[in-house]
């Protein structure tokens, strides 16, 4: 295939709009012409697909949330079977087909699920393999397994780090997802973690910092090609900045990704005194280049918040009075459910919103932060093309700051940043910044040898209707969608890595089996057959 | 209020001092759960195993399962929501009536000791069976249960589990409402999913003669459902694949006989907690398993062009 006289967007290679032919074959863009079709891409713009580095799209949080709100099935998108495609729903929780249409007609061709329980992995596999189109990569939670939590608090690093490549390898996962250290194990009690420095409920010594620092220390020496993805203590509380910015201290030296920091950056004592912290945090974050984070940015309008965090969800149902769902899970983790309104006269929804804009405008570095909605937290993913217009055009902005009270306005500093993201940023935070933060080489680029994942857009003044309509997108060389119709859809990849551990970590856990689950050790790794397409990455070294 | 606060099994096994069973018949119906789950095995946090927990069986009638349990509360039939609701207040300090207490067959004295237990308790686990959930009142006894479990939080510790039964039909909840949005009672025919229970669902379907035909899969309807549902079965061509014979198979107009997934065939069952376990055979069997036989009618479905009933007449279509 050819793609002729398209602008092309490559950050990672340096163009911004030039004008060249594209070459595909076998799945992957090659230097010389080849036969086959050709896509006149006169007036066009072409951008490497885009990368979710955080959502929330398959397992068994998520399809709770599913069961809990069938009155939004109700009233979305319904997806009606057609040749090519298979039955589904929209909304705010995508069925799994559903869910690879969506995000392969926006443009969107790699997706990292971010949270995933070990112990239900086979669940969460066999959902992705429900995905069409897209690659997928998914990150097991540890920083809340008791047997993880016991070989920190007693020092034992390095048995630590063997215990955490063999989840990893077990869970065929990709990288490692610290939920609320320490926290969700205190939740098992009804309890939540207080202050980075005070030991966990039920431990004598082991306190959030060591855990994360622990973990990303692990995780370093493991050489993950995704550093330590880490939802800090204390989400969404005013206040919280300190405890971020604590955490962030305590991790100098080592990688770590912030997963949606919009919800880590307030000032404030309580909910009538919530205001943004955003620029003190860009400022320490841009002088500490081992951090790349994502948005986790929110938008007016109906979602559901799904999360490992269980706490929060327990104070997020007692403040909204809403339906409440929770699980928690036998040595590992847990998660909670509350579907939720943001309305821009709400003081606390407007700072958030606001929030997660002020970070993507004012951390200078577009390589470091990427665009999510922590989906569904913030928003639906389907909604990415509105936040690429909020970042785009600022008389927009301005005219949505006019939604929000006085009050409001005076705790945010939206209204204070005039900067505008140019084409070549946006193709940075939603396509080539993610995918060198999951450490995927093939992806978020578009030179010789990389996967052939495009996207082409009809270029439009209305950047909304842009990003939210392209004219092609193209996954692994294959025209998937055409002008708005789904094209083909080909089976996504499972995106694996397999970091090395002694195998005598075997004969530590075995027996531990019998104490802390209730299911046997021979049942409990994902079987390879349930990972489609398994596509192997290396791990990497690191200083 | 909706949603529901649980947790996996292995949660009760190493944290439950106080479990609750109600409306269900555990030392019959589900034999391995007192032992391998609730309320037997020494756990992380209950070290000394049944002497640390409590147990207390709420149902109609003095079954079995009560000869397992510290406290036995028997209630009027039909009381499961008057009872769940005056727990609910009783647990915030709100005045009761008395002639509403008479009504459950219990006392105001062990409502209020049941409550301070509950309080007290530092892990609470209520496990609701199917006399609480399919009699007077049915989703909306559920409804209570789970509520009560939720508000519980603001004291201690509470959790809530269906015990479910009947083979994997969590697993075909489960899968139903991944690739659908709902667990079940769901209808394709416009080219997408509907969900409404009480129309859609089986036994409505059924009674109301809207289907006119059927395939059955792990399931023995003939046994279980009313009258007017096996009297329809019978009617229409009825399917059914199964390994043994079956109330349903002998009215069905074909029987296929398949391998017992988990035995001979293997696969995935979800545990009531939605926990995957892999289904390894330990036999071989010249029956085919049910995924091979679902994807031989579907092929041999698929390869027929699709019509439509057009003036009376089938015609091709194109969908």
């Amino acid at each position: 295939m050819r793609i002729t006289g398209g602008k092309v967007y490559d950050p990672a290679h340096g163009l911004n709009g030039v004008v060249k032919d594209i070459f595909i074959k076998d799945g992957q863009v090659v230097d010389l012409p080849v036969d086959g079709r050709t896509i006149d891409a006169r007036g066009m713009i072409i951008f490497p697909g885009g990368v979710d580095v955080h959502t929330h799209v398959a397992g068994g949080a998520v399809n709770f949330a599913r069961a809990m709100t069938p009155e939004d099935h109700r009233r979305t998108t319904a997806f009606i079977r057609s040749q090519t495609t298979r039955s589904g729903i929209g909304g705010m929780t995508p069925t799994t087909f559903a869910t690879g249409y969506l995000y392969a007609g926006m443009g969107w061709t790699t997706v990292n699920e971010a949270a995933v329980a070990p112990l239900s992995a086979k669940h969460t596999h066999d959902e992705l393999r429900d995905i069409p189109i897209v690659d997928k990569s998914c990150c097991v939670l540890l920083a809340n397994n008791e047997i993880l939590l016991d070989l920190l608090q007693d020092g034992e690093y390095e048995q630590a780090q063997h215990l955490v490549a063999w989840y990893v390898w077990a869970a065929k996962a990709y990288g490692v997802k610290a939920v609320n250290p320490g926290g969700v194990a205190a939740w098992k009690w009804g309890k939540d973690t207080g202050q980075m420095t005070e030991p966990v409920v039920g431990y004598s010594k082991l306190t959030p910092a060591k855990i994360v620092s622990g973990l990303a220390q692990i995780i370093d020496k493991l050489g993950l090609p995704h550093p330590m993805h880490l939802h800090c203590n204390n989400l969404g509380a005013p206040g919280n900045l300190a405890t971020t910015l604590e955490t962030m201290r305590s991790l100098e030296g080592h990688r770590a990704h912030m997963a949606h920091l919009q919800y880590h950056a307030y000032g404030g004592n309580d909910w009538n005194s919530m205001r943004s912290e955003a620029p003190a945090l860009a400022e320490y974050f841009n002088t500490h280049p081992n951090f790349t984070a994502d948005a986790g940015a929110v938008l007016f309008g109906d979602t559901v918040t799904i999360t490992a965090d269980g706490p929060w969800q327990h104070l997020l149902y007692k403040l909204t009075g809403r339906k409440w769902g929770n699980i928690d899970v036998e040595n590992e983790t847990g998660c909670g459910i509350v579907p939720y309104t943001y309305r821009p006269n709400n003081l606390v929804n407007a700072v958030q919103w606001a929030v997660g804009l002020e970070l993507l405008l004012l951390i200078d570095d577009p390589w470091r932060i990427y665009l999510t909605t922590d989906h569904p937290n913030g928003a639906c993913f389907w909604r990415y093309p509105e936040i690429i217009k909020l970042l785009m055009c600022s008389d927009f902005r301005k005219e949505c700051l006019s939604q929000l009270s006085t009050k409001a306005l005076k705790r945010i500093h939206l209204a204070e940043i005039n900067r505008e993201y140019t084409l070549y940023e946006i193709a940075i935070i939603m396509s080539a910044g993610p995918a060198r933060a999951l450490g995927l080489p093939q992806k978020g680029q578009l030179g010789t040898g990389a996967d052939a994942d495009l996207v082409i857009y009809n270029e439009d003044d209305d950047v909304q209707q842009m990003f939210g309509h392209p004219r092609y997108v193209i996954k692994g060389g294959e025209v998937v969608i055409d002008e708005g119709e789904i094209r083909a859809t080909p089976p996504g990849r499972g995106l694996l890595v397999k970091p090395s551990y002694d195998e005598t970590i075997e004969t530590f856990l075995r027996p531990k089996f019998e104490d802390y689950y209730t299911i046997s050790f021979d049942n409990y790794p994902v079987e390879m057959e349930r990972v489609e397409q398994p596509t192997f990455n290396n791990c990497i070294e690191t200083p | 209020m909706g949603g529901k606060v649980t947790c996996t099994l292995g949660e009760v096994k190493n944290r439950a001092d106080f479990i609750v069973y109600w409306g269900g018949n555990p030392a019959e119906c589900h034999p391995r759960h007192f032992t391998k789950y609730a309320l037997i095995p020494k756990g992380k946090f209950v070290p000394r195993g049944r002497k640390d927990r409590t147990m207390v069986l709420v149902d109609i009638r003095e079954t079995k399962s009560a000869r397992a349990s510290d406290i036995f509360l028997q209630i009027k039939p039909g009381k499961d929501f008057e009872v769940l609701t005056i727990l609910r207040a009783l647990v915030k300090d709100q005045p009761v009536d008395r002639s509403q207490i008479s009504e459950t067959g219990l006392t105001i004295e062990q409502l209020q000791d049941m409550v301070e237990r509950m309080k007290r308790a530092k892990f609470g686990v209520f496990f609701f069976g199917m006399g609480l959930s399919m009699t007077r009142g049915k989703h909306m006894n559920s409804a209570a249960i789970l509520t009560l479990a939720a508000e519980l939080n603001a004291y201690t510790k509470f959790v809530a589990m269906p015990m479910r039964g009947h083979g994997n039909v969590t697993g075909a909840d489960v899968v139903m409402r991944w690739q659908t949005g709902y667990p079940f009672g769901i209808n394709f025919s416009r080219g997408y999913p509907r969900f409404n229970p009480g129309e859609f669902t089986t036994i409505d379907l059924l009674v109301r003669g809207d289907a006119d035909a059927a395939l059955i899969l792990g399931a023995d309807p003939g046994a279980t459902m009313p009258q007017p549902c096996i009297d329809h079965l019978a009617r229409i061509p009825t399917i059914v694949l199964d390994p043994k014979v079956t109330h349903t198979s002998r009215l069905a107009k074909i029987h296929i006989t398949t391998a017992v997934t988990g035995i001979s065939a293997p696969g995935t069952a979800y545990r009531m907690d939605e926990v995957p376990l892999p289904l390894r055979p330990a036999l071989q069997t010249s029956y085919p398993t049910d995924e091979q036989i679902i994807r031989r009618i579907y092929n041999a479905v698929a390869s027929k062009p699709d019509w439509m009933i057009h003036n009376g007449k089938m015609t091709s279509a194109q969908i």
